[in-house]
């Protein structure tokens, strides 16, 4: 494989995602509403807004870094559907299919592509998360509770291996399809297995600690990997360029 | 029987020039349906080949298997000496590939576009300045290179893919039908182009159904209806209609003189009125167009009969039959659906390869 290939698709596709403004847009609000609505809920929420106890706040505070996994699932989905479905409609995937590049270029250069951003806008939100939360709840707590082990553990390992999962499952999907819609609320599903940790947890079914993080991370090592294998399998220039129905 | 990689064919001069594309029993099927049928042909180094055929033909089908963007279903094809099933990559770099349709990345400027081709072709990072300014101002884009290909029009955006497809200065260029979705105007600006590139003796395989286009661009053309019906120069194409026709333009056209062209000729005579002379208010001149069955010897009868039925004979000239008279004959018609099969010369028919049993 040809980092240089990969490094001139990713970097195109870099490009397109920039100049679209619905996907600056996507890239920036969901981050920050993530950012800034749970450290607010955390520090005003209950009888008389005095916010979460103090004994309850560091399980409901990991519980919200939690959703920087969710999200990182999320995002990466509306730039990989375009990708390849959107430029399978503009018809400019035709002339890339026609360069000397391989198959595994072509998906790990758009699958870098669709990563880079949302995973950007992910540590981005969850600095400004950890900033706000510990302002908010160290009078309550007496100490900052971020950063530690444990949001480190989420934010720095699971949710990329999250956002990985959400690039390939959304290739794995755009291949098969040739419409955008579907193929990302499609793609959206992909946050499922992580919302059902995060209600899994909410529900006392599973501690996300640092045990269970390491567990879910190498889960999503090795699903990462057969996702990217599988998305390799079924990408088949012929297919993908003429479908006859 | 496979073609030998560095097939070559003798070249007028008595040359052997090597072939760019051989393509032998060629067949593709989408399931049920049967795309392109055993076809054979070979394209030398330097001729700009035409592919002649209605929608549906096999003609888009063909190119995408040259250009490896599809899978054979039989039969070989080798392109600047590489075979398009087992040697994909070696293809891809030496040919270039101009769409039907628009295929530019719209968000990306015209600049933008080239240089992210130039990169995934190899072309030498110090290169690909000098060689982007080249084949945009060859087709009349260099001002507007930091432009998103938005911003252009389908003309531009057609030009603009011909600069792509030449960024790595391939020796194969693959056309699709690159006029069909442009006005007269932006049509006649890339058939220019490609008049230009047929001077510089590039191999080009030119997809049209525009028979104009074909004559005036291709070196040989072939007629696709999912087999190859024939293939040639457009003058042996035109040439392969069979018999002879006589035009002869008279001074005053008369029943007599009608009944006279009747009686030599070898089939229906077309009778074509002029107008009444304006300037001396004299009889109207006409044109008969008389079919003979060998020139040599009928001509002069016919003029001897014109002559003695009292006609006053302005010029006689042989009808040349267009490229859509021959295209049409062979595919049997307008509208035909059972195309007929016409042999040329220096044309293989389906399951015939040259120098093989006919």
């Amino acid at each position: 494989m040809s980092a240089r290939n990969v490094a001139t698709i990713a970097a195109k596709d870099l490009r397109i995602t920039i100049t679209k403004r619905s996907a600056r847009l996507s890239l920036v609000i969901f981050p920050l509403v993530i950012a800034i609505g749970p450290p607010l809920l955390a520090r005003f929420t209950g009888a008389g807004h005095q916010g979460v106890p103090a004994v309850l706040l560091p399980r409901v505070l990991d519980a919200f870094t939690f959703y920087f996994v969710i999200i990182a699932a999320l995002l990466p989905t509306a730039i990989a559907s375009y990708s390849l479905v959107g430029e399978k409609i503009e018809r400019s995937l035709e002339p890339l299919l026609a360069t000397p590049v391989t198959d595994g270029e072509v998906l790990a250069g758009k699958g870098l592509a669709a990563f880079l951003p949302p995973i950007a806008a992910v540590w981005a939100a969850s600095v400004l998360f950890m900033a706000l939360c510990d302002e908010l709840t160290r009078g309550e707590l007496g100490r900052l509770y971020f950063p530690n082990a444990t949001a480190m553990l989420i934010v720095g390992l699971v949710a990329p291996l999250a956002a990985v999962f959400g690039v390939e499952y959304s290739v794995l999907i755009s291949s098969r399809l040739s419409d955008v819609r579907p193929v990302h609320q499609l793609a959206t599903l992909s946050v499922l297995p992580f919302a059902g940790v995060y209600v899994a947890a909410q529900i006392g079914a599973v501690t996300l600690d640092r045990p269970t993080l390491a567990v879910i991370a190498g889960a999503l090592a090795v699903l990462d990997v057969l996702l990217f294998a599988a998305a390799r399998a079924t990408f088949r220039r012929e297919e993908i360029l003429i479908r006859w129905t | 029987m496979a073609v030998a990689p560095d097939a070559e064919k003798t070249a007028g001069n008595g040359q052997r020039a090597p072939m760019a594309i051989t393509v032998a029993g060629l067949t593709k099927n989408y399931g049920e349906i049967e795309a392109v049928r055993g076809i054979d042909f070979e394209v030398p180094t330097g001729e700009t080949f035409g592919f002649l055929g209605p929608n549906g033909a096999g003609k888009s089908t063909t190119i995408k298997i040259l250009c490896t963007l599809a899978r054979p279903t039989s039969g070989t094809a080798r392109v600047a000496g590489h075979d398009v099933t087992t040697e994909r990559d070696r293809v891809r770099r030496n040919i270039g590939l101009v769409f039907q349709d628009t295929t530019l990345d719209n968000y990306l400027t015209g600049a933008q576009n080239l240089r992210f081709h130039a990169e995934l072709y190899g072309v030498p990072a110090a290169a690909v300045a000098p060689r982007m300014q080249q084949v945009m101002e060859m087709v009349g884009l260099w001002d507007r290179r930091d432009a998103p290909a938005r911003t252009f029009s389908k003309g531009m955006r057609q030009r603009l893919a011909i600069a792509r497809a030449l960024i790595h200065d391939p020796p194969v260029l693959f056309l699709d039908e690159p006029t069909a979705n442009l006005d007269p105007e932006g049509a006649r600006t890339v058939r220019d182009f490609l008049l230009e590139l047929r001077r510089e003796r590039r191999t080009i395989l030119l997809s049209t159904h525009l028979l104009d286009e074909a004559d005036r661009i291709c070196d040989r053309v072939g007629v696709l209806h999912t087999r190859l019906l024939a293939a040639g120069p457009p003058s042996e194409l035109r040439a392969g209609r069979p018999g002879h026709v006589t035009r002869v333009q008279l001074a005053e056209l008369t029943d007599a003189v009608v009944t006279a062209a009747r009686a030599v000729a070898a089939g229906p005579v077309e009778v074509t009125s002029g107008a009444t002379s304006s300037a001396t208010g004299g009889p109207a001149g006409g044109t008969v167009a008389v079919p003979v069955g060998d020139p040599g010897r009928d001509n002069p009868a016919l003029v001897a009969a014109i002559v003695a039925a009292g006609g006053r004979i302005r010029f006689v000239t042989e009808a040349t039959t267009s490229l859509e008279e021959a295209y049409l004959t062979l595919l049997g018609g307008a509208g035909s659906t059972e195309p007929r099969v016409t042999q040329l010369e220096g044309t293989q028919l389906e399951g015939t390869k040259p120098g093989g049993p006919q």
